[in-house]
């Protein structure tokens, strides 16, 4: 329902992990971006893609010489395939300690409905 | 016992993971470090280590720092439901940072800003360099 889509991409583009929760009422994704500032996310959505780009500042305390380095001031970007039950227009992000939390609502219309069964005697 | 067939088995995903190490060392160390990973640098005064540990509150975390080494304890928890893709690491973790240096225990700190933990660690006054004047005769 959601799909990625692969593009040539730079080296130094890191792919963040992501989770994507479904509920009734659409899908949470959860990515994790840390080191990245609110001002230096991107989230667009274009003709149904979605793509989330980010910059990381660099984590260096003034002066300071590093001795081991297991990661660094990378750039994520990802890009997904919103699917039609997908409601583009009320996609909502929250970026708290370094995971971006996106509810995709569905639309009203594909959101599963409840038939009530009546009997009769 | 368990013998683990799954490199014979899966040759070519092998050597695709392989090429991929070759030719970006980054994505490398990203996924063959322990968890989490960290950097560690240094000033005249202080020993830093930064952490990556998105989504985890101080609270969720236990360091315990001896004269010898850090150990970064805690647990990272999802939210539950029904996942329709999961690629974030889940669970209880550690990690043992060796210092070899001298510090300075009391004066420890640590926060956690954009996902990032960051410890300072202030050198034992004893082992920050010392200018001697020599004097010549």
């Amino acid at each position: 329902m959601i799909e990625e889509t692969k593009t040539n991409r730079d080296m130094k583009e890191i792919d963040p992990a992501t989770d994507i929760v479904e509920t009734e009422n659409g899908f949470y994704m959860y990515m994790d971006l840390p080191g990245v500032k609110k001002e230096d996310l991107d989230i667009d959505v274009e003709e149904n893609v979605l793509v989330i780009a980010a910059k990381a500042t660099k984590q260096a305390v003034d002066g300071e010489i590093f001795i081991t380095q297991e990661f660094g001031s990378g750039e994520y970007r990802r890009r997904f395939n919103l699917a039609v039950v997908v409601d583009p227009d009320n996609i909502r992000a929250n970026l708290k300690n370094g995971v971006l939390e996106l509810f995709l609502p569905r639309k009203n219309a594909t959101k599963p409905r409840k038939i009530k069964v009546s009997r009769d005697d | 016992m368990v013998i683990d067939f799954s490199s014979i088995s899966n040759l070519p995903y092998e050597f695709d993971k392989m090429f991929s190490n070759v030719f970006n060392p980054q994505h490398y160390k990203r996924r063959n470090a322990a968890y989490p990973p960290v950097n560690i640098g240094e000033d005249n005064t202080s020993i830093y280590v930064h952490a990556e540990m998105p989504g985890i509150d101080i609270d969720d975390l236990d360091i315990a720092i001896t004269p010898k080494d850090v150990v970064i304890k805690g647990e990272r928890k999802l939210p539950e439901g029904r996942y329709f893709r999961q690629e974030r690491i889940s669970g209880i973790f550690q990690r043992i940072v060796t210092i070899h240096t001298d510090i300075d225990i009391n004066k420890a700190s640590a926060i956690i800003k954009d996902g990032v933990l960051l410890m300072t660690l202030p050198k034992a006054s004893s082992t920050a360099p010392k200018k001697i004047a020599v004097e010549i005769e």
